[in-house]
Formats: C-alpha cells, sequence, structure tokens
C-alpha cells in the first residue's frame, strides 16, 4: 500500500510542471558551477606548474648550503571542483627557513593576478547544490498534505482502511522517489563533465569521496523534505505552507550561513595581525643583537670583508675568494648565528601559532554557529569530504612545517653550519693565504699584500688598490668558477596520497547532526500529520 | 485616479494583512537587528585596532624624521584605509579588496589587500549590512509579493470580477506594482529605522546629518532594486499559466540575478578580460634594470657611504632614479589593466539588478572600490607635495650633495627635520559628484531595466486572457 501511494505520488509530481523546471535549473545550473570550477582549477593548476618549476630550479641553482631554501609548492585539490572550501583564500607557496616556522602559505590565491578579483564571492557544484536541492525538497513537500486536503483526496483516502503512517511513509517515498532522479542526475552530469575535460583525471579514491558527498546531499535533501513535510502537516492552506517553506528556505540557505560568519568575526575577535608582526620585528631585532654579542664574545666583528660576498640578513651567505682568515671568520660567524636563528625561530612560532589559535577560534565559531542550518551543515561535510576545509589546509601545513625539521635535521646530520660549504664552495684545501692572493691577483708584482698596500698609499687614486688585484683572474674569484651544489640526498617534501576516509572524523559530528535533525523532523512532521485534520 | 487609489489602497491592504507580509516583518527586522549588533561590536574593535596600528606607523616615522630627513622620505610607508563609518550600509567587500597603499615622498608604488583584513580560514560570505539585506531579502519578499498578482487571481476568479469594473488594464497592473513595492518598502524601511535608531543611541559618535544623508541615498537605490523586482515578479505572475508555475519562474529570475550572476565575475574576468601575468611583469621590470644597468657609466654600483659626496653617489643616484622611473612606467600600466579588468568584469555582472544596487549602494557610502580609486589618486597628489617639502628641505641644507636618490639616505639631506613640517596624509571625504559619477551609468541601467520589465509585463497584461 505504501508503495503504492508513492507511485501515485511520484507520478503526479513526474507530471507537473514543477518536475520540469527543476529539472532544467538544474541541468543549466549544476554543468555552469562545474565548469566554472574547472577553469578556475585548470588556472590554478597551471600556476602550480609554474612556480613548482622556478622552485625546482632556485633549489638546483644554489652553491652553498646557506642558500638552500627548499619551496613547497601545493597543488590545488581536484575535488575543489566540487567544493571549494577555503582553498581558494590560500597562497600556494611555502618557504621552508631556518629563521621561520611558516604561518600561512603566500604566493598567488585563486583570484589570481588582480588582487581587486578577491571581492568577488565565487559559488561551486556544493553551493548551488545546497541552494537547488534544498529549494526543490521543499517546492515538492510544502504542500503534500495541504494539496490533498484541499482537493479533498486525502480525505478520500483516509477513509479506506489505511493508517497515517502508512500514508505519510508513502509521500515521503514518492517525493524521494521524485528528488532522487535530480540529484543522481546531477552527479551524473558533473561526473560526464569531469571525465570529458581534458587534463583533469581523478582517482579511485577521489570518485570514492564523491560518492561520499552523494550520500551526504541525499542526507540534506531528507532534512529538507522533512522541514516541507512539517510545514505542510502544520498549515491549514498550501499558500501558508508555501510562504512559510520559503522564508525558511532563505532564512537556512542564505541567512545563517551569513550571519553566523558574521556573528563569528565580530564576537570571537582575532589578535591583531599589526600587533603580531611589530612583536615579530620587535623579536627579530632581538635575534640580530644575539647574533652579534655572540659573535663579539668569540671575537668576531660585526661587519664582513670579503673578495665577493653575498649576505642576508635571514642566514644567507655566500662568499668567494677570500684568503683563509676571510673564510675562517665567515664559517664560525654562521656557526654560531645558524643554531642561534632556529632557536628564535621557536620564539616565534610561539606567537605565531597563537595568531592561528586565535583565527582558528573565529573559524570554529563560525562553523559551530552555523550548525544551526542544515546547508551549513552540509557545506561543512562536503568541503571536508573534497579536503578544502581548514582541518585539511592545517593538516597540509604542519606537514610543512615537519618537513622543516626534517630539513634541519638533515643539515645538522652533515654538520653544515659549522662547515665551509655552507658560506662557499671553494674547498679548504684551496685556501690560500693573503699574500699568496696578492701575488697571484697581481701577477706576482706584489709578493705580499703589505707591498701593495704600501704602494697603494703612495698613489694619488685610492681605487688603484683594487684595480691593481684585477687585474689577474684568479681560479675561485667567483660564483661561476664552481658548480652547483649536489642535493640528490636532499630530502623532498613528501606527496601525500588521499585516503578515502582520511580528515573525516569531524564530519562523523556534521553527518550525526543532520541525521538527528532528519529524525527528529520527521517525528514532528509525524505527529503533525497524525493529528491533521483532513476536512 | 480615483481608480488606481482604490485599486492601491485594496492591494495593499491585501499585503499587509497576508502571512508574508508578517513573515517578511519579522525576519527583516530581525536580521536587521543582528547585523547592527554585529557591526557595533566588530566596529568598535576594529577602530581600537586601527588606532593602535596607526599610533605605531606613525611612532616609525617619527623617529625615522629625528635620524635624518631623507631616511623618512626614502623609506616605504602603508597607508592603511581606515575602518569606514558607514559600514553598517556595505562593507563593499574592503576586507577582501585592496586596502593598503604603499608609499614614499619619491613615489606610489603599490597596493595590496593589508593581511590580517579577513580570516583566511573563514569562508568568503557577505555581511548582514543594509545593502545585503535588501539585495537578498527585500528581493525575495518582492517576488513573494508579485508572483500570484495575476495569475493567482485568475485561478481564485478574481481578475475577472475586478476588470469588469470600469478599470483599465494599465491601471490595475500599476496600482499591483505600485502597491508592491510600498509595502516592500515599508517592511525595509521599518529595518532601516530600527537599525538607524540604534546607531544612533549605541554607535560610535557619527555626523547625524551625514547619516541621515546616507539612509536617504541607500533607501532611494533599494527602491529601484525593490521596483525591478515586482516588476520581474508580476512579469512572472503574467507570463505563467498559473501561480505554482509563476512562482518557480520568479525564483528562476532571483536564483540568476541574486546567486549566479553576481557570482561568476571572476569566470568572466579571467576568461573574457584577461590580463598579463604577474610573472611576465615582473620578467619586464628585470629586462628594464638589466638594460639599464648595462648603460649605466661604470662605477656606478660602487658603494661607499661614508662621505656624501663621492662622485659615485651621483652615478648611482641617476640609475637608481631611472630605475624607478621605468618599474614604475611598467607597475602602472599593469594596474591601469587591473583596473581596466575589474570594472570590466562588474559591467558583465550589471545584468543583474541585485549587481547593480552593490555597486550603488557602494557609492551611497563612499566604500570599496571607488573609495580606494580615489584614496589611490589622492595618495598621487599627497606623494607629490611630500616630494615638494622633501626638496625643499634638502635645498636649505647646504651640507647636502642634492642628488636625489629614491633608494637610499647618502646623498641628500641628512639633517633631522620637525615630524610637525612632514604633511600626512588624510583621507578625504568623498563628495557627491564623486560617488555619483562613477556609477551613473550603473543608475541609468537600474532605471531602464525595471522600466523595461515593467513595460513588457504591461504589454503582456493587455493581451492577457482572464478566463
Amino acid at each position: 500500500m505504501i508503495l503504492h501511494i508513492a507511485r501515485k505520488d511520484f507520478l503526479t509530481n513526474l507530471l507537473s510542471p514543477r518536475f520540469v523546471i527543476g529539472f532544467i535549473l538544474c541541468l543549466v545550473l549544476i554543468p555552469f558551477s562545474i565548469l566554472v570550477s574547472l577553469d578556475n582549477y585548470r588556472g590554478r593548476a597551471a600556476q602550480y606548474r609554474i612556480d613548482h618549476d622556478a622552485a625546482e630550479k632556485a633549489v638546483r641553482e644554489v652553491r652553498v648550503y646557506s642558500a638552500l631554501r627548499p619551496e613547497v609548492v601545493i597543488p590545488p585539490e581536484q575535488l575543489s571542483v566540487f567544493s571549494k572550501g577555503i582553498s581558494g583564500q590560500m597562497g600556494n607557496r611555502v618557504k621552508v627557513q631556518l629563521g621561520n616556522v611558516p604561518m600561512l602559505a603566500s604566493g598567488k590565491t585563486a583570484a589570481g593576478d588582480n588582487p581587486f578579483l578577491a571581492s568577488f564571492l565565487s559559488v561551486d557544484f556544493v553551493d548551488v547544490a545546497a541552494i537547488i536541492f534544498s529549494l526543490l525538497a521543499l517546492i515538492f513537500s510544502y504542500d503534500a498534505f495541504t494539496r490533498e486536503k484541499e482537493d479533498g483526496t486525502l480525505k478520500l483516502q483516509m477513509s479506506n482502511s489505511l493508517s497515517r503512517s502508512a500514508s505519510l511513509a508513502g509521500k515521503v517515498l514518492g517525493v524521494l522517489f521524485t528528488l532522487l532522479p535530480i540529484l543522481a542526475f546531477s552527479f551524473l552530469l558533473s561526473a560526464v563533465l569531469i571525465l570529458l575535460s581534458r587534463n583533469f583525471a581523478i582517482s579511485a579514491v577521489e570518485w570514492g569521496r564523491i560518492v561520499l558527498l552523494f550520500a551526504a546531499s541525499l542526507l540534506y535533501l531528507a532534512v529538507f523534505v522533512f522541514i516541507g513535510l512539517l510545514v505542510s502537516a502544520r498549515s491549514r492552506s498550501s499558500v501558508t505552507s508555501l510562504v512559510t517553506c520559503l522564508f525558511s528556505w532563505v532564512f537556512f540557505v542564505f541567512l545563517v550561513p551569513n550571519v553566523s560568519a558574521n556573528f563569528a568575526e565580530s564576537f570571537v575577535r582575532v589578535q591583531s595581525r599589526d600587533n603580531l608582526d611589530r612583536v615579530l620585528a620587535d623579536l627579530d631585532r632581538e635575534l640580530e643583537e644575539t647574533i652579534h654579542s655572540a659573535w663579539k664574545a668569540q671575537g668576531l666583528s660585526e661587519g664582513y670583508s670579503c673578495w665577493w660576498c653575498s649576505i642576508n640578513s635571514d642566514g644567507y651567505v655566500e662568499t668567494y675568494g677570500n684568503d683563509r682568515e676571510g673564510f675562517e671568520a665567515f664559517r664560525r660567524k654562521s656557526e654560531i648565528s645558524e643554531p642561534i636563528r632556529i632557536r628564535y625561530a621557536d620564539r616565534r612560532w610561539a606567537l605565531q601559532q597563537s595568531y592561528l589559535d586565535s583565527l582558528t577560534r573565529q573559524a570554529r565559531a563560525a562553523e559551530t554557529l552555523s550548525l544551526l542550518s542544515p546547508s551549513g551543515v552540509f557545506r561543512t561535510i562536503a568541503s571536508s569530504v573534497c579536503t578544502t576545509d581548514l582541518q585539511s589546509h592545517k593538516a597540509r601545513m604542519d606537514r610543512v612545517r615537519r618537513y622543516r625539521e626534517t630539513f634541519i635535521r638533515f643539515l645538522e646530520a652533515k654538520d653544515v653550519f659549522g662547515s665551509f660549504s655552507w658560506v662557499t664552495p671553494a674547498p679548504p684545501e684551496s685556501f690560500r693565504t693573503e699574500d699568496q692572493l696578492v701575488e697571484l691577483r697581481t701577477g706576482g708584482e706584489f709578493k705580499t699584500a703589505r707591498e701593495l698596500s704600501q704602494w697603494a698609499s703612495k698613489q694619488a687614486n685610492p681605487m688603484v688598490y683594487w684595480r691593481k688585484l684585477s687585474e689577474v683572474k684568479v681560479q675561485g674569484d667567483g660564483p661561476q668558477d664552481f658548480p652547483y651544489l649536489d642535493i640528490s640526498d636532499m630530502p623532498r617534501f613528501p606527496d601525500q596520497p588521499l585516503r578515502l576516509f582520511a580528515g573525516l572524523s569531524s564530519s562523523i559530528l556534521n553527518i550525526g547532526v543532520l541525521l538527528v535533525e532528519a529524525v527528529i523532523l520527521f517525528y514532528l512532521a509525524f505527529i503533525g500529520f497524525i493529528r491533521f485534520d483532513v476536512r | 485616479m480615483t481608480m488606481l487609489k482604490t485599486v492601491f489602497r485594496r492591494e495593499v491592504l491585501n499585503n499587509l494583512y497576508s502571512l508574508r507580509f508578517l513573515l517578511s516583518l519579522a525576519l527583516l527586522i530581525g536580521v536587521f537587528v543582528a547585523g547592527t549588533v554585529s557591526f557595533l561590536n566588530s566596529q568598535a574593535a576594529a577602530l581600537a585596532d586601527d588606532r593602535q596600528s596607526r599610533a605605531a606607523e606613525l611612532e616609525v616615522m617619527k623617529s625615522q624624521a629625528a635620524r635624518n630627513a631623507t631616511e623618512l622620505a626614502v623609506k616605504r610607508h602603508t597607508y592603511v584605509l581606515q575602518p569606514r563609518a558607514s559600514a553598517f550600509i556595505t562593507d563593499a567587500k574592503e576586507k577582501y579588496l585592496p586596502n593598503a597603499i604603499v608609499f614614499s615622498a619619491w613615489n606610489v608604488f603599490s597596493f595590496q589587500n593589508r593581511s590580517g583584513s579577513a580570516n583566511p580560514f573563514l569562508n568568503k560570505s557577505d555581511e548582514p549590512n543594509w545593502a545585503f539585506i535588501a539585495a537578498v531579502i527585500a528581493s525575495f519578499v518582492a517576488l513573494l509579493f508579485t508572483f500570484d498578482a495575476v495569475s493567482g487571481e485568475k485561478e481564485t476568479k478574481t481578475l475577472a470580477l475586478a476588470l469588469a469594473n470600469p478599470v483599465s488594464r494599465g491601471t490595475l497592473l500599476f496600482g499591483k506594482y505600485l502597491s508592491a513595492v510600498v509595502s516592500v518598502m515599508a517592511v525595509l524601511l521599518a529595518g532601516v529605522l530600527v537599525s538607524f535608531l540604534m546607531l544612533l543611541l549605541l554607535g560610535p559618535a557619527a555626523n547625524p546629518s551625514a547619516l541621515a544623508a546616507e539612509t536617504a541615498g541607500f533607501l532611494v537605490v533599494a527602491g529601484l532594486l525593490t521596483a525591478t523586482f515586482c516588476a520581474l515578479g508580476l512579469f512572472s505572475s503574467v507570463v505563467a499559466p498559473n501561480s505554482n508555475v509563476s512562482l518557480l519562474l520568479a525564483l528562476t529570475f532571483w536564483l540568476a540575478f541574486v546567486v549566479i550572476i553576481p557570482n561568476s565575475a571572476v569566470f568572466v574576468a579571467k576568461n573574457f578580460y584577461p590580463i598579463e601575468s604577474s610573472e611576465a611583469v615582473q620578467r619586464k621590470v628585470d629586462q628594464a634594470f638589466e638594460d639599464l644597468n648595462r648603460n649605466a657609466p661604470p662605477g656606478s654600483w660602487t658603494m661607499n657611504s661614508g662621505n656624501p659626496f663621492l662622485p659615485q653617489h651621483e652615478l648611482r643616484a641617476a640609475l637608481q632614479m631611472k630605475r624607478m622611473q621605468a618599474e614604475k612606467e611598467i607597475r602602472d600600466a599593469y594596474f591601469v589593466e587591473m583596473f581596466h579588468q575589474f570594472e570590466s568584469a562588474r559591467l558583465a555582472t550589471a545584468l543583474s539588478p541585485v549587481s547593480l544596487f552593490e555597486y550603488m549602494t557602494e557609492a551611497v557610502a563612499a566604500g570599496g572600490y571607488i573609495r580606494f580609486r580615489k584614496g589611490w589618486n589622492d595618495m598621487h597628489v599627497f606623494q607629490s607635495q611630500f616630494l615638494n617639502v622633501f626638496k625643499a628641505l634638502d635645498a636649505a641644507d647646504s651640507d647636502s650633495p642634492h642628488w636625489y636618490n629614491p633608494n637610499e639616505d647618502v646623498s641628500t639631506t641628512r639633517k633631522p627635520v620637525a615630524f610637525e613640517k612632514i604633511p600626512q596624509f588624510v583621507e578625504m571625504p568623498m563628495s557627491f559628484g564623486e560617488r555619483a559619477l562613477p556609477v551613473l551609468k550603473y543608475l541609468m541601467m537600474a532605471v531602464f531595466y525595471s522600466c523595461a520589465v515593467f513595460l513588457v509585463t504591461y504589454v503582456l497584461f493587455v493581451r492577457y486572457d482572464v478566463r
């Protein structure tokens, strides 16, 4: 009997104009959202390749270990085509440095080259699905009881030997049977579009995740069907029911997500970024002073004197053509400064972490508030299934941070901070004394440095000292005389293959919320229908 | 005329007693209150943060001025646009837009979105300010008030009855239209009023006349939006065979105009108005630098900061100046491309009356993109003043060789300067003309839009079969 009613409802719905219009809406909006997201994905993937190649080139072309700063380039998430989550707001590059634990990724976001475009919002498959499926669910269920009551068929039906629960079950099945093809069709259509698109192949695990997304959509759909049935059971006429349903639709789908994000922003404050930057700048100054006083304690001067050198405040030092003492001074300075730098990075990180924690608290608050709306819950589940949510981002950044530690351990194991290879590719056995260098560079004209400076002090133009020294090109005086460093043993940032259920633990709670909502709504609709006045 | 009055009265009363009116009133006032409470809370915190950052930035500049005038002139400063008092009307996505300008006395370098403006862990979303409420809820309510105005009356058979009276079809349709607009605006007005009072009583000391003027401007553009959506609702009502279909049609319009078109701007911008990649621009800059270096007289790069009068400083100053000019030319051209791409994308989304409305409220509240552009232009004016002051200081210093170098504090005056003598950039309020001119085309489009839709509806209604 239940199936009988379901079949009848299904057929009535199938022939109604709302089915046609609903179908057409999906037919237009779903491909639109997928194509726009695919386009966005391709742009990001192209950017990823550019950045990845640049990072590879940069890390290959170093001659000293102090210049080695591997850059992790994060590929765009393939499933962001379905739910972009926060992935589009994050940069795609993270530089691994000794003096800084990576906080947030830098590089281009989904807005690309034009920062103004970041002010345009965009919708993806899940946004469209959250809007359309809820609307269709309500449109098909708002008049489930009221219409039959108005037509007088409900009375007729109830005069048969048919329990109200069986009648309700039939109705629910009828509506779900109607919506299921639309839902399935939407997913199939997107699957076809993805299969047909060039340069976009997704793995079996990702297909599995799409199936999970389908299941979540089904649950989401059911929640709205039950809302519609509940409203219908509590309303006197179809018009009342319709208006109530539409208002709850706007409320749940459009208002709650926006208002909850805004309330979180307003009432769960994040720390001031300017303040963090100021404190970090103070810490950087302190680091510099600590390094300088440590050098002083060892009798090393603050300044550098070199034949050829390139120095940066982040610890990069590259030098050529010095005498033995010169190289030794560079080596000892780095040997002292780099462990201090790593120690300070941990102090910086404590501050950065508390800032990140405040950002996370705010985002979590917004997420919690959006639990008020099934569409908020659905979107949260979807972004987590598509690995574009905050948790996936944090997991990725944690992996980058662990990679930094691996990288530092690699350097420590090679003991490079205290070695000449940190500052110069020239082998120590090739180092010469100052006098030897002067003799070589002046082509034997001067035997010692003293001789040269005595001669130069008698000349009118003091620049001749340097000009004299540039007369003969000496092997090892510049970077061009040395090959790049062999970094084949450097640890690389490991790719982490996606597992089907990885990172979905928090979604279980959200799925639970949707389920509980569905059950409660169904129960209320059931009670409402039991007490429904069919006259 | 009397007939119009009668129709209008009947329709307004009809709307007033309906469930949708009550629900929309409750919903609108609820969201207005929530949005205003949230705004008041966040605005206070934002102002406090801003004061702190500004004071810190000023301290830095003061200490530079106390060391020497050239250091103050060549160091890059960042001006961050202040929290805007009218953000309750619309935030105009300012937290996502570039909101900081980098400048020195020599150049206005670039703009950026200040890190920390928006929490990157939060999904991007609209704030529940007045513009959002009007764009999403008022437009929706407008459609709800009108979708069954014709098809619904046809089903209840009252339409034929109404037309049996000596009333022209135009009058009847216009009466319905007017009453719907008035009903929606009444709901909106109630919400705006509540919010307005809360702002006056609880808000930071604002200028009440400016507040009133901006509120009035907002109501005008919101009226246009409402009028357009009421016309769209009537249109759906007239073309569809029954009220069920007209509802779906109206909802389809709403989805297209509120959700789809405004949200496809990035896609449109990237595909139809592509700009050069930033990597290509960087390569151009590098190329220009390389050319300049190659053609520079030998010794240009020799550094020795001990004596400002060393001849190599003059060579280097000239080279640095040329480099800055070359880079500025390339970057400024790229910025113009960005502005153009953004404006073109906006124009494309102007297909939707909701986007039109958003761009107009931005002008009403003097925020967002047009505010940034004014700040950007004003900064260029300010920078030339700053430079003139600096050049005058340098000219007065006999210990300076007067070799202008935009990047180093070597060969211009190295004496401290009283900080009060240095002009400070202040964001000027926007005049009516500055607000209205950039959006005049949008205003005309919005008026045309609502008139055109109503006219089409009228034509269809004249030929409508009321049976």
